[in-house]
C-alpha cells in the first residue's frame, strides 16, 4: 500500500515526494508501518534547528523502490533537554545518524547505547551545529588566539 | 685537499635534494593535484621523488589542505615519526589562513602554529606546475641550508606542543592540565 493509502492525512509536495507531519509518539509505529508496506529503504535521519520556535525539527526520510516514492516523517522535540526513542531495532543504520544528530545538536535519544563522541574528539563546548553556537567568535576566540611560535 | 664538517653538510644536502621522498599521507581536496604531479603527464620522479607509504622513511611532508583537529592530531603523529632532516610543505590557502573554511569551528587555520612549514603554495587549487615549483624551491633551499624547519621543531618544542595541545582541547585556558595528563 502506498503511503498516501495508509496515512490519509499526508500531504503530496509533488509526484513522489510525501511529507507527513506527526507528533514524537507516532513515529516508531508509522515508520513500522511503512517498512512493512514497501517501504523498505531508510535513507536518513536529519534535524532542523528552528531556534524562533524553539523546537528541533527531526526529519525521518524513508524510500521505496515498489512506488519510487520518497516520504518525510517530521516530527518536533523542544531544544532544550527534549528526548526521542530511538529507531534502532527498526532499521540498525539509524543508530549513525542518532549518533550523529547527538553529537552535533544535542538531542537525546533514549534506548541507543552508543551516544558518546563520534565525529568531534574531546569537544567541550555546546553542540556546533546548534544555530545560538556562534561559530564565528569561536574561531575568533580560540583558532586565532593560538599564539605564533616567538622566534627569538 | 681535506674536507672539513661544514663541507660535508654541503655534499649531503647536495646528495639529499635530489633524492626526496614524500609521506603518501594526504588530506583534503588537494590530494586531487598529487596525482597528475605524480603521474606520467607531470612526473615528479625526474626530480628524483616519488611516495612513500612509511613515514620513516619519507623525507617531505605535503599538507594538501584543510585539517580538522582530528587530522591535525595525526599529521603531528606523522611528522614526528619522520626522521631528521624532514620538510613540510603547506599546500593551499587553507594551511596558509584557513582558506575557504575561515570560519569553520573544527578546522585549524594557520598551520605554522602547529608544526614548522619550509614552503607554502599559494592558490585554490595550486595548480601542479605550481608544486612542481614548490619542490625546486624546496630543492634550493635545502642546497643553500635554509630549509631548516625541523631544527626549529627542535629548538621551539615547547611552544609548539603548547599550541598543538591548545587545538586539541578547543580551549586557550586549561593548557597546564592537560599537560599533567600526559605526564601521567
Amino acid at each position: 500500500m502506498m503511503a498516501k493509502e495508509l496515512f490519509p492525512e499526508a500531504q503530496e509536495l509533488r509526484k513522489g515526494r510525501i511529507r507527513i507531519e506527526t507528533t514524537k509518539d507516532k513515529v516508531t509505529e508509522i515508520v513500522k508501518k511503512l517498512k512493512e508496506n514497501g517501504y523498505e529503504h531508510f535513507v536518513m535521519l536529519s534535524c532542523v534547528d528552528w531556534i524562533k520556535d524553539g523546537k528541533f525539527e527531526l526529519v525521518y526520510h524513508m524510500w521505496s523502490y515498489e512506488y519510487r516514492e520518497h516520504v518525510m516523517i517530521s516530527i518536533k522535540v523542544d531544544r532544550d533537554g527534549d528526548s526521542m526513542v530511538t529507531l534502532r531495532d527498526l532499521f540498525p543504520q539509524i543508530e549513525t545518524y542518532e549518533r550523529e544528530i547527538h553529537e552535533m545538536f544535542g538531542v537525546n535519544f533514549v534506548g541507543n547505547p552508543r551516544l558518546g563522541e563520534f565525529i568531534l574528539e574531546g569537544w567541550p563546548h555546546m553542540p556546533p551545529m546548534r544555530k545560538d553556537f556562534d561559530t564565528e567568535k569561536f574561531v575568533n576566540e580560540i583558532y586565532y588566539k593560538i599564539p605564533e611560535v616567538k622566534e627569538e | 685537499m681535506t674536507l672539513n664538517h661544514d663541507d660535508w653538510g654541503k655534499v649531503a644536502r647536495m646528495m639529499s635534494k635530489r633524492s626526496l621522498w614524500m609521506v603518501h599521507f594526504c588530506t583534503g581536496c588537494g590530494a586531487m593535484e598529487m596525482p597528475p604531479v605524480m603521474t606520467s603527464r607531470y612526473d615528479m620522479e625526474r626530480f628524483g621523488m616519488h611516495a612513500m607509504a612509511t613515514p620513516r622513511q619519507a623525507d617531505v611532508f605535503l599538507v594538501t589542505g584543510y585539517l580538522a583537529v582530528k587530522t591535525l592530531k595525526r599529521v603531528v603523529q606523522v611528522y614526528e615519526q619522520m626522521r631528521d632532516p624532514k620538510y613540510v610543505i603547506g599546500f593551499g590557502s587553507c594551511t596558509i589562513n584557513g582558506g575557504m573554511y575561515w570560519d569553520s569551528y573544527n578546522t585549524i587555520k594557520d598551520l605554522s602554529k602547529y608544526i614548522p612549514v619550509d614552503v607554502y603554495i599559494a592558490g585554490c587549487m595550486p595548480r601542479p606546475e605550481a608544486i612542481i615549483d614548490s619542490f625546486l624551491k624546496l630543492m634550493d633551499m635545502i642546497d643553500k641550508g635554509e630549509a631548516i624547519g625541523w631544527k626549529k621543531y627542535h629548538k621551539y618544542y615547547d611552544q609548539y606542543k603548547r599550541n598543538q595541545r591548545m587545538a586539541y582541547s578547543y580551549r586557550l585556558d586549561e593548557v597546564e592540565d592537560i599537560k599533567e595528563d600526559d605526564a601521567k
